[in-house]
């Protein structure tokens, strides 16, 4: 019982703790800010590419441009996309250290990864029922809102599913730069002090967080296709 | 509502997928259109349907001309017509009543309307009480339903079906072309039916094109299509019908030089008697039957005609003379 105790008492526990706060608070606000950014970028994307492709207002250039922009930011290491965003951060945050400096650059690097997850998702929707809305007389609008995401939600809660995930690893390698969290925990206190219980109780926690988003957003989409 | 079309063309790439229709589809009518698959079917559906605009050509609902429209007034003269299709094209992601909604719900109209109308026109294509049903357990024939049900609840003038019944099994296929029929008498629709199918137009069109190599090669009412078939490709619609229909009775395989095709009233006279007795021509029936056509009775007997070539050419001028069409095969 007392070993029970002192282990919640303990310095390292308190650290974890923390760290996870700082965790999933990158993760959750760089989720919703990648979202917004990549959302209308991965509807542009879909509606723009080829008629074979299922696009609704096919426009070859701005496709091809567009792509290019978003396969150029994907190709960049995390950790660097990290440095060259350090001055936007401090521009809009006032720093470019700390939990919330990090959140910018997350967001921006999982931005073009969102883009791409949405419009696999809208590709998939069966092109007989988007002529079927078209020849009904919706406009393009009507068609993206109500046809298009419907009808890919399922895919495209696998896809926010995917990208937590992803988000979670790169918010650790943003700790390695000042970001806080667990990655920084486990860097700091792991890798540089030799203390592997830190290393160790950082990973775990990553896990348990990986498991139970996976865990849930399959859960979400499962419920979503036995609806239909 | 009355269609012409005048002049359509429509290329892709070196193809000439539709080239050069005209067309006068007279309102308040079931009107098929027949083709082989590559013979320009989908293309022209989707050029009369505002899908998809011509290279050169008209196309009119009533005095209308709706090829040239900007996009605004495409999207609200598209609110007017009706569209099914081969594979439904529901939304699974909504419950029936919910896709017959859609329609409604586009042009903005008052939400208890909608319900109202969804309501009645599940009634009208009897699904009463399933409207809370997910698309995906309804059985084929009830997704049709659902579709036809969705394409008429903007109250249109006009009903495309693009190979509507060419999914479903014979039986459900009938089911679903007397409702089209009925719903037609109904609403007083123009309906468009574009089908590879001959049973379909043989079931429930009141006239028919046919469609080949991008060109109409025949036009007319089912009834005279089906007695008097002047193109290839028509007699060979036909006589894919004669062979699997059961109403035909083939009792040899071999020989049947001669076919003959009876309408209306001739099928009640005593004809080969009639003409044997003239002639002295014997009669040796391979196979007969008679198929009800639009609701006239089409009699079709292969036989070879003897004993001579002078006999049998005489038994044929006979039976010409008398209403029947006679074709010789080479």
């Amino acid at each position: 019982m007392d070993a029970v105790m002192s282990f919640f008492q303990s310095t390292m526990f308190t650290l974890v703790v923390q760290a996870t706060w700082q965790t999933l608070v990158m993760v959750f606000l760089s989720t919703i800010f990648s979202m917004i950014l990549g959302l209308p970028i991965g509807i542009l994307l879909h509606v723009t590419s080829s008629e074979e492709q299922g696009g609704i207002i096919p426009h070859p250039v701005f496709y091809n441009v567009l792509s290019r922009i978003v396969n150029i930011l994907r190709s960049f290491p995390f950790i660097i996309l990290m440095i060259v965003l350090m001055p936007l951060s401090r521009l809009i945050i006032g720093t470019s250290i700390g939990t919330m400096a990090t959140v910018i650059p997350l967001s921006i690097a999982a931005a073009p990864f969102v883009a791409r997850i949405i419009e696999s998702a809208l590709k998939e929707v069966d092109p007989g029922v988007v002529q079927a809305a078209r020849a009904m007389g919706s406009t393009n609008w009507q068609i993206i809102l109500k046809v298009l995401i419907p009808e890919a939600l399922p895919s495209l809660v696998s896809g926010v599913t995917l990208t937590i995930i992803n988000l979670i690893g790169y918010s650790a390698m943003a700790g390695a730069i000042g970001g806080g969290g667990l990655g920084d925990l486990a860097i700091r206190y792991g890798y540089q002090r030799f203390s592997p219980s830190y290393m160790v109780s950082a990973v775990i926690v990553i896990i348990v967080m990986v498991e139970v988003i996976q865990f849930i957003g399959d859960r979400i989409s499962a419920h979503l296709i036995a609806k239909r | 509502m009355q269609i012409r079309l005048r002049n359509l063309k429509r290329n892709y790439a070196s193809l000439h997928a539709v080239d050069d229709v005209s067309l006068d589809i007279p309102s308040n009518t079931v009107y098929g259109i027949i083709g082989r698959s590559g013979a320009g079917k989908s293309t022209l559906v989707r050029l009369v349907s505002m899908l998809e605009k011509p290279d050169q050509g008209e196309v009119y609902y009533d005095d209308k001309r709706v090829d040239n429209l900007s996009k605004e007034e495409l999207i609200q003269e598209r609110r007017k017509i009706g569209m099914i299709f081969q594979n439904f094209n529901l939304f699974s992601s909504r419950n029936a009543e919910d896709n017959i909604a859609y329609p409604m719900e586009i042009c903005h109209m008052d939400k208890a309307y909608i319900k109202k109308r969804t309501a009645e026109l599940l009634a009208l294509v009897g699904l009463e009480g399933r409207g809370s049903a997910p698309i995906s357990t309804l059985s084929g024939g009830q997704k049709q339903r659902v579709a036809i049900a969705r394409a008429l609840a903007v109250k249109p003038e006009i009903l495309f079906c693009d190979e509507a019944t060419s999914a479903l099994d014979p039986q459900t296929t009938r089911a679903i072309l007397s409702l089209i029929k009925e719903i037609q008498k109904k609403m007083n629709l123009t309906v468009v039916m574009i089908t590879h199918q001959m049973e379909v137009v043989r079931d429930a069109c009141d006239r028919v094109a046919v469609l080949d190599a991008g060109h109409i090669v025949e036009e007319g009412p089912v009834s005279d299509i089906f007695a008097s078939p002047k193109s290839d490709v028509t007699k060979d619609f036909l006589s894919s019908l004669t062979n699997v229909h059961e109403s035909i009775v083939r009792w040899s395989n071999d020989g049947g030089h001669y076919t003959l095709r009876f309408r209306g009233g001739a099928t009640d006279e005593p004809i080969i008697s009639t003409v044997s007795a003239k002639t002295g021509a014997v009669f040796n029936i391979r196979a007969a039957g008679v198929q009800t056509v639009n609701g006239e009775e089409l009699g079709v007997m292969i036989t070879d005609i003897g004993p001579d070539g002078k006999t049998a050419a005489e038994a044929v001028r006979l039976l010409q003379d008398m209403g029947v069409l006679v074709e010789e095969a080479e």
